[in-house]
């Protein structure tokens, strides 16, 4: 009987092991695989033509979900103009999908001076962000894909300065 | 043995943190609740031509007002008045009213429901965390039973199995 219990126990820190194990290595691949489906991605602009996430392969991609109706996605996104602005020169690109209506859409980069691509991937941008592991659907989540095509960075909630200028630069640091 | 219990313990919450992709915000903030266990939706008939609908919402959470929609079924529901929330500025959308702790409503069902009779109340909400994160607007569906006239208020019901955006 005690014998059993301490098998079990063992068992259990075993695959706990692994699982982390499994955890770990999973990552890497992960970051390939997930950096791959996400430039696979083809959306509408808010004109309504075809844009393939493709076209800014090579560049540090900050991939960006939000909404109007999602006040910290409002409320972070200037920051964003600012760093594109400030680091698009240098190899980064911002680019947001939004799960919203495009005359929403418009009105607000209108609003804010978007420099940025938005392209309108409405309720079913969130199921794509599921994908990339935002397991709650929530917003704003952000993905970052570095020059070669791997996820750098997942991140639910704003992203705040310095946190987002050290990461941009450190990425823009690796060859 | 307990401490081999121990070990297996610490080891499944050394491995937790990667298993799930994107659970926090970031390492030493709470993790997020997702949007059922946030909002969490109850139900009950107080008589066969009016449900009560209840959301209990944790604590740092909250609903937007004009985002709640209701719909029952085979019994169509009337015009809910919906309490005065907080009102909140937004920059973008102007005055918002906002719901925190817990919002009761009724519902008046266009005509009596028959003593016995179950039916199916679906609502539709959206909120937010104040850590800066928003739900999608969120389905949740409650079936509860109509009581004969007369009878004392049905029970509350739970929204029992969770229906969120993609499950």
């Amino acid at each position: 009987m005690k014998r059993r219990t301490i098998l079990v126990g063992g068992a259990v820190a075993g695959l706990s092991a692994l699982a982390a194990g499994v955890a770990v290595f999973h990552s890497t691949s992960t970051a390939q695989r997930d950096g791959a489906a996400l430039l696979d991605v083809v959306l509408p602009d808010p004109e309504g033509h075809d844009q393939a996430l493709a076209q800014w392969r090579g560049k540090v991609l900050v991939v960006n979900f939000w909404a109007t109706w999602c006040a910290p996605c409002r409320q972070e996104m200037p920051q964003f103009v600012a760093a594109q602005a400030a680091l698009g020169s240098k190899g980064i690109q911002f680019v947001g999908i939004a799960v919203d209506q495009v005359a929403k859409v418009t009105e607000f980069s209108e609003q804010i001076g978007l420099n940025y691509p938005v392209l309108i991937g409405g309720f079913g941008a969130i199921e794509l962000s599921r994908a990339l592991g935002n397991s709650l659907s929530a917003l704003p989540f952000t993905v970052i894909v570095d020059r070669h095509g791997r996820v750098a960075q997942r991140h639910l909630g704003p992203l705040v300065q310095p946190e987002l200028d050290r990461v941009l630069h450190g990425l823009l640091k690796r060859a | 043995m307990r401490s081999i219990a121990a070990a297996a313990l610490i080891g499944m919450l050394a491995a937790w943190p990667a298993i799930p992709a994107v659970a926090q915000l970031s390492a030493g903030q709470p993790a997020l609740l997702p949007p059922d266990q946030a909002f969490r939706l109850s139900a009950r008939a107080l008589d066969p031509s009016t449900v009560e609908v209840r959301f209990d919402i944790a604590d740092g959470y909250y609903l937007y007002r004009d985002r709640l929609a209701f719909r029952v079924a085979p019994v169509p529901a009337g015009r809910v008045n919906l309490p005065p929330g907080k009102v909140k500025h937004d920059a973008f959308f102007g005055d918002v009213q906002t719901y925190r702790n817990a919002v009761v409503l009724r519902v008046p069902l266009t005509r009596a429901g028959r003593a016995g009779e179950k039916l199916t109340v679906n609502a539709d909400s959206q909120g937010c965390a104040d850590v800066g994160v928003c739900y999608p607007p969120n389905p949740q569906q409650v079936e509860i039973v109509v009581p004969a006239a007369g009878a004392r208020a049905g029970d509350y019901v739970q929204a029992a199995k969770p229906r969120g955006w993609f499950n």
